[in-house]
């Protein structure tokens, strides 16, 4: 213990008397500490975006939609075919109650809106209570729809506002994302909670609000089907009063678990082929791969920042080899004087070892303090989205400068120690 | 500290067939002598020095320090040695130039694991010895040359060796202070050190008790 202060008393003295030197190889492994915190910091943003996706999407989808790609030879052959019907949504929830969500849709294309004397045209969407099982990243004002009005027909509806534009969006782009539409602009400015609306000539109440979460707080649902949605109303309505007609539905569908996934596939190929025959009318997409190719794409680039973070560790550790190099051979007398007096080859490796480590110690240091600044701050102020860096990421990076630091002074060290006394003293 | 060579030889390598510092060198020094090594430039009196000090290594011959065979000592045992009963005055002072004089008398009590102030006390006390009162704090580019040497002697003594081995001890000195570092060695032999020194210097060596002459590594007769 002893010898290893006093190791570290004499690494501090040189590390201090050549500063240049020292601040140079501080520098290389403090590269390697920020790229390291920065790469560890954009693996844990990946993963808990991911997280956060996987509890707001789910990992177990898939969605059942008309197979559009059926062929005829003929418009004598054409038979139309089947629809998937409120009905048939009915039923398949009955036949089976463990799915997690069984959530159809219908939109209507093109709708006009009036609202005072403002006319728009807009988009208008049949769901049930069920859509807001998954992917919801709103937060509610007034209430949603429920099972009566589903089971009723009312015609009540939730209208969608916008989340305000990213930082940094230009007039071109909000055209193009449509933040400059009639309707997100109606809904933007006046407080339409409890207002009576008309769409294509039938009166719509509207009975709740869904505001986007703003798009810091918010992460895009990974089943890739973000839909824009602007009003929502109970499907059965749109049905009933022929906005949908004999529209077929799609449904979004969630199994629950990864587990009953194939499983649940199997049975709803069963239901479609007892409920509509053997033509494939329908096709069931399976979302889960798509999910899970995804992720492995995550981790994939994960492993190539880690990868970097590694090579900028290796090139800061070859610094300091080179460092500790120059070292022994600057201070060849000086290690003939040690041994002269009595350090074993021990003591000289051991003090060029701390010296090292100490190096890397600081190195890291600084290089955590940097990449703090650079997660947090400095990405956040050049619009890089900051990553969170947690308290143990400084740490570890300060761990591995440091151990880095350890393995790459083991060589000079080693060389220092197998100097002969003798001969190291006539150096000059 | 009884130091017995036979046939000792030292070839350096380098050549076809190396070039021999030392050609058979047999001697004994009994514990408590005071012997003065002496020879033209080149003879190999600083190789033999090397040797007897555990610096180097002989090539050939017999040498046995208090009575163990060194070619049988680890390079660990070799230091301990080196550390706890062998100390070293270089010509050329040889202290570490970024630590105070007394932090270099503490060197070799580091190495063996001294308490910290203990260390301190007794490098204080040995500066004072030597005649250094208030230039602890002192480094070596702040002393005189022979204030250096006087540093070099308190750090030899650190451990309480019963081996002085002097390498040209007073080369870098003037005359006065040649005299007084000569005074302090003669002075140690007296407290029962074994003192060997190598010197070009007749005057010097005539205080010595004996006289150990070299040429073209061998002792003259």
């Amino acid at each position: 213990m002893r010898s290893l202060l006093n190791a570290a008393k004499t690494g501090f003295t040189e590390i201090w008397a050549h500063k240049t030197r020292s601040v140079l190889s501080f520098l290389a492994i403090a590269a390697g500490s920020v790229v390291f915190i920065d790469a560890f910091s954009a693996i844990f943003a990946t993963y808990a975006r991911l997280e956060k996706q996987k509890e707001i999407s789910g990992m177990a989808r898939m969605k059942i939609s008309q197979n559009y790609s059926q062929t005829y030879s003929s418009p004598d052959d054409y038979v139309p075919p089947p629809v998937f019907r409120y009905e048939d949504v009915l039923r398949l929830r009955e036949k089976m109650p463990e799915l997690y969500m069984v959530s159809p849709e219908g939109r209507d294309w093109r709708n006009v809106l009036s609202y005072g004397d403002q006319r728009l045209t807009t988009s208008v969407m049949g769901v049930t209570p069920e859509w807001t099982k998954r992917d919801f990243i709103y937060t509610l004002r007034g209430r949603f729809l429920d099972w009566n009005d589903v089971e009723n027909k009312l015609r009540v509806c939730v209208l969608v506002k916008k989340a305000a534009p990213p930082p940094g969006f230009d007039k071109a782009m909000m055209k193009k994302y449509n933040f400059t539409g009639g309707f997100d602009m109606l809904v933007a400015h006046n407080d339409m909670l409890g207002k009576m609306v008309n769409i294509d000539g039938f009166t719509f109440t509207v009975i709740g609000i869904l505001e986007e979460l703003p798009y810091s707080k918010r992460t895009r649902p990974i089943t890739g089907n973000s839909q824009d949605y602007k009003i929502l109303a109970p499907v059965t309505t749109l049905v009933h009063y022929n906005f949908i007609g004999q529209q077929s539905l799609d449904i979004n569908i969630d199994t629950g678990s990864e587990q009953n996934y194939d499983e649940s596939m199997r049975k709803i190929n069963n239901f479609l082929k007892i409920r509509f025959g053997d033509g494939d009318f329908f096709i069931v997409e399976n979302q889960l791969e798509g999910i899970r190719e995804r992720i492995a794409e995550s981790i994939k680039s994960a492993l190539v920042t880690i990868s970097l973070g590694m090579l900028a560790f290796l090139a800061g550790g070859i610094g300091i080899m080179n460092v500790t190099l120059a070292t022994v051979f600057a201070r060849t007398r000086e290690i003939g004087v040690r041994r002269a007096i009595g350090a074993s080859r021990r003591d000289i490796m051991l003090q060029f070892i701390v010296e090292a480590v100490m190096l890397g110690l600081i190195g890291g240091v600084l290089g955590s303090a940097l990449g703090y600044l650079w997660g947090v701050p400095v990405k956040v102020m050049l619009g890089m989205g900051g990553s969170p860096v947690k308290p143990w990421m400084p740490l570890v990076s300060v761990f591995i400068a440091a151990f880095t630091a350890f393995i790459f002074a083991i060589y000079p060290a080693w060389v220092a120690a197998g100097l002969k006394p003798a001969d190291a003293l006539r150096a000059e | 500290m009884s130091i017995t060579c036979s046939e000792l030889t030292k070839i350096y390598e380098g050549g076809k067939t190396g070039w021999p510092a030392l050609r058979g060198i047999t001697f004994d020094i009994k514990p408590g002598e005071f012997v003065a090594v002496t020879g033209p430039s080149g003879c190999g009196k600083s190789t033999l020095l090397n040797i007897i000090g555990l610096l180097d290594e002989p090539s050939g011959g017999k040498y046995s320090l208090n009575g163990r065979d060194v070619f049988t000592l680890s390079d660990l045992e070799r230091s301990d040695t080196r550390r706890d009963e062998i100390g070293f005055i270089f010509q050329s002072f040889h202290l570490l130039n970024r630590l105070s004089s007394v932090e270099n008398v503490c060197l070799p009590m580091m190495y063996a694991g001294a308490d910290s102030g203990e260390m301190h006390k007794r490098a204080i006390a040995l500066l004072g010895k030597v005649g250094l009162h208030g230039k602890e704090k002192k480094i070596p580019l702040e002393l005189s040359g022979g204030e250096r040497q006087r540093v070099a002697i308190a750090r030899a003594l650190a451990n309480s060796p019963k081996l002085i081995l002097a390498d040209e001890p007073t080369g870098n000195l003037d005359s006065a202070s040649s005299k007084e570092i000569m005074q302090m060695l003669v002075d140690l032999n007296a407290e029962g050190i074994t003192v060997i020194m190598v010197t070009h210097d007749k005057e010097l060596a005539a205080r010595a008790g004996r006289n150990i002459r070299m040429c073209d590594g061998r002792i003259e007769k």
